[in-house]
C-alpha cells in the first residue's frame, strides 16, 4: 500500500531539492516539477480505489487520534489530490518552456510549494495544520503574482498580500476560538463535540472561519484581490491559481460548514452570496477589454456558481458544486495556457489585438474555443454536464426560493455567453493587423492544452468516469458522522 | 475591576486586532500598512496564549525534574504561537521585499496614488 503522506512529502522534498539538481546541471531544474507531479498524479490514481473501498486516516508521530496530526484520505481528498496534482502536472509541462525569465529556479520552487500548500489542505484532519499548509499556499502564490517584477505584477502582489494575511488572520482568529472551546485540534474530535458549546459562540468562530477562507475563495465582496493577482501573474501561474487555489478556499467553506459545525440555517445565505458573486463577476468581466482580466472576472463567477451549489446543500446539490469544480478547472486552466501563449505570441493582452489570430494558430484558438464553450456550458463539453446537474439539484429541492435563485444564474450564464462568443468570434471572423508572422505553437506548449481539451471533451460524453468518485465525495461532505467514525473508530 | 483582571489579556488582544484593522483600513502608507498586518498578527497570537494561559501557573519547559504537569500552562497554543510566528516573518519579508519592488515601479508608497490597476 502506498502511504498517502508521500503526496504532500514528494512535491515538498523535490521542491528543496531543486538546488542541488541544478547544480549538476541548469538545465534539468525546470523538469523537476514535472517528474515529481507526475509520481504525485500516479501515487493518486492508485489510491481511489483503494481509499473507494475504506478511507485511509494517517496519523503522524505514532500517536492516535484526535492526539496526532493525521491526514484523512477520503473520497474528497483523494478526488481533489488527483485534480490537483493533475493540474499541476500539466501546467508544470507548460511551464518548461514557457517560463524563461530568470530566476527560474525560484519559481520552480515556488511552484511545487504551492502545490504542497494545496495538497495539504485538502487532505489534513487537523484544523491548525490546514492553516499552515494554507499559509504555505497564499505566501508562495504571493510571490508567484509578484514573478515578473513588473510594476503591474508587484502591484497586485502587495494588494493580494494585504487581503489574503487579513485573511489568514482572521482564520487563525477562528481556530484559537475553537480551541478554547475545546481544548482539540483535530477536526473529527471538534465536530462529533460540537454540541457541547452555545450556538452564538460557534457562529462567531464560524463567522471569521468563513470570511478567512471566503478571501482565498473570492466570494463576494472579499473578491477585490483576485481580477489583479490572476491578470498581472504569468498565465501559468493564473492558470493554476484560477484553477486550484481559490478552490481550496471553496474546500475550506464547505468542510466548516458541513464537517465541523454542521451549520445548516446559514446555507441558504451561502447560496445567495455565491449567487450575488456570480452576477457581479460575470458583469463585470462582460465589459473588459483585457483577456486575462476578463478571464479572472470570469472566475469569479463560476465561483459564485461553485458556492451556489454548495449552498443547496443536498446529496445533488454538492455533486453538482464539485462537477463544476472540476469543469472549471480545467476549462480555465485551458483557457489561461492557451490566452497565455496568444499573448506572448501577439504581444499584447487587449482582446481585439487577438482578431483574426484564428487563421494563425488553429489549434490553440480551437482549444480556446472549446474552454470557453464549455465554461458557457455547451453540450458536448464537461460545462454541459456540470451546469446540468446544478439545475436539476435546484429544481429537486422544490423549495420557491431556489427556483428563482436558479433562474438568475441562467440569465448570469447568458451573459457569460455574451463574452465568450465575442471573443471567439473576434478570433475566427475578424480580420486582424500585424500577425502575419505568428505561428503555431509547437513542443511542449501544445501537451497540456491537447490534454485538457481531450479531458474537457471526455468527462462531457462521458461523465460517469468522475461521477461515483464525485457522489462519494458528495456523501463524505454530507455524512458528517461517517467522517467522525473514520477518524475516531468506529462509535 | 476583577472583571477586568481577569480578561486583560483578551482585551490586549482585541485592542491589538482592532488597532491593526483600523491602520490597514485608513493609512496609506503602504509601509503602515504592512505595520497594521504585524499588529493584527500580534493580537492574533497574545489571544492564542491567554486562550492556553492557566493562573499561577509556569511555563511547560521540563529543564529540571522537579515540575509537576499540573503546574504548567497549556504547551499547545504556545507551539501554535511559535509557527505562527514564523509565518508572520515569512509574511513580513515578502511584504516589504515587493514594497521595495512597488517603490521601484511608482517611486511613491502612497497607495491613493497608485493606480496602475483598477476595476
Amino acid at each position: 500500500m502506498v502511504n498517502p503522506s508521500l503526496l504532500v512529502g514528494i512535491p515538498l522534498a523535490f521542491a528543496f531539492s531543486i538546488p542541488l539538481f541544478s547544480l549538476i546541471s541548469k538545465k534539468i531544474e525546470k523538469y523537476i516539477p514535472v517528474v515529481a507531479l507526475l509520481i504525485n498524479l500516479t501515487i493518486s490514481f492508485v489510491l481511489i480505489p483503494q481509499v473507494l473501498k475504506k478511507p485511509i486516516i494517517v496519523s503522524l508521530g505514532g500517536w492516535s487520534p484526535p492526539f496526532c496530526i493525521n491526514l484523512v484520505v477520503g473520497p474528497l481528498g483523494i478526488f481533489l489530490a488527483t485534480l490537483i496534482s493533475g493540474i499541476g502536472f500539466l501546467v508544470s509541462v507548460y511551464a518548461v518552456s514557457y517560463i524563461k525569465k530568470e530566476p527560474t529556479q525560484k519559481y520552480h520552487i515556488l511552484f511545487l510549494l504551492l502545490i504542497v500548500g494545496a495538497i495539504g489542505i485538502v487532505l489534513t484532519g487537523d484544523i491548525f495544520n490546514l492553516f499552515v499548509f494554507f499559509e504555505i499556499l497564499c505566501i508562495s502564490s504571493y510571490a508567484l503574482v509578484a514573478y515578473n517584477k513588473d510594476k503591474e505584477g508587484t502591484e497586485a502582489a502587495i494588494k493580494y498580500l494585504i487581503q489574503g494575511s487579513i485573511g489568514s488572520s482572521l482564520i487563525l482568529i477562528g481556530i484559537a476560538l475553537l480551541y478554547g472551546f475545546f481544548g482539540t485540534l483535530n477536526m473529527a474530535d471538534i465536530a462529533s463535540r460540537i454540541t457541547s458549546v452555545e450556538p452564538t459562540y460557534l457562529f462567531i468562530s464560524l463567522a471569521f472561519l468563513i470570511t478567512g477562507f471566503g478571501i482565498e475563495a473570492a466570494v463576494f465582496p472579499l473578491n477585490a484581490w483576485l481580477p489583479d493577482a490572476h491578470s498581472s501573474a504569468p498565465s501559468s501561474i493564473s492558470a493554476i491559481l484560477s484553477g486550484i487555489a481559490i478552490k481550496t478556499g471553496v474546500y475550506g467553506i464547505a468542510r466548516m460548514i458541513f464537517t465541523i459545525f454542521n451549520a445548516g440555517s446559514i446555507l441558504t445565505f451561502i447560496a445567495f452570496l455565491g449567487l450575488l458573486t456570480l452576477l457581479i463577476g460575470e458583469m463585470s468581466a462582460f465589459r473588459q477589454d483585457d483577456i486575462k482580466r476578463l478571464l479572472a472576472y470570469s472566475s469569479i463567477g463560476q465561483i459564485g456558481l461553485i458556492v451556489f451549489a454548495l449552498g443547496i446543500a443536498t446529496p445533488p446539490g454538492v455533486f453538482a458544486s464539485l462537477f463544476q469544480i472540476v469543469s472549471h478547472t480545467l476549462a480555465k486552466a485551458l483557457l489561461f495556457l492557451a490566452a497565455g501563449y496568444m499573448i506572448y505570441k501577439v504581444g499584447s493582452k487587449n482582446i481585439t489585438s487577438l482578431n483574426g489570430i484564428g487563421k494563425r494558430m488553429p489549434l490553440t484558438s480551437l482549444a480556446f474555443a472549446i474552454g470557453s464553450f464549455s465554461l458557457i456550458g455547451l453540450p458536448p463539453f464537461a460545462g454541459f454536464m456540470s451546469k446540468l446537474s446544478i439545475v436539476y439539484a435546484a429544481i429537486q429541492v422544490k423549495k420557491p426560493i431556489f427556483l428563482a435563485f436558479i433562474a438568475i444564474a441562467l440569465i448570469a450564464t447568458v451573459i457569460e455567453a455574451g463574452y465568450f462568443f465575442k471573443i471567439v468570434q473576434n478570433l475566427y471572423f475578424k480580420k486582424g493587423e500585424n500577425i502575419d508572422k505568428i505561428t503555431e505553437t509547437s513542443g511542449f506548449i501544445l501537451i497540456p492544452i491537447i490534454i485538457l481539451t481531450g479531458a474537457i471533451i471526455i468527462i462531457g460524453v462521458h461523465p460517469q468516469f468522475i461521477t461515483g468518485l464525485l457522489k462519494e465525495a458528495a456523501n463524505e461532505l454530507l455524512g458528517r458522522a461517517t467522517y467522525i467514525g473514520w477518524v475516531l473508530g468506529g462509535t | 475591576m476583577n472583571f477586568l483582571f481577569n480578561w486583560m489579556y483578551y482585551f490586549a488582544s482585541g485592542g491589538l486586532i482592532l488597532v491593526g484593522l483600523y491602520i490597514v483600513l485608513v493609512k496609506t502608507n503602504l509601509i503602515k500598512i504592512i505595520i497594521g498586518i504585524n499588529f493584527i498578527e500580534t493580537g492574533v497570537n497574545i489571544l492564542l496564549i491567554s486562550i492556553g494561559y492557566i493562573k499561577g501557573r509556569t511555563a511547560p519547559i521540563f529543564s529540571t525534574t522537579d515540575i509537576n504537569p499540573a503546574d504548567v500552562v497549556d504547551p499547545i497554543p504556545q507551539a501554535l504561537v511559535l509557527t505562527a510566528i514564523v509565518i508572520g516573518v515569512a509574511v513580513l519579508a515578502l511584504a516589504l521585499s515587493i514594497v521595495i519592488r512597488v517603490y521601484k515601479h511608482n517611486k511613491t508608497l502612497d497607495v491613493t496614488k497608485i493606480k496602475g490597476l483598477k476595476w
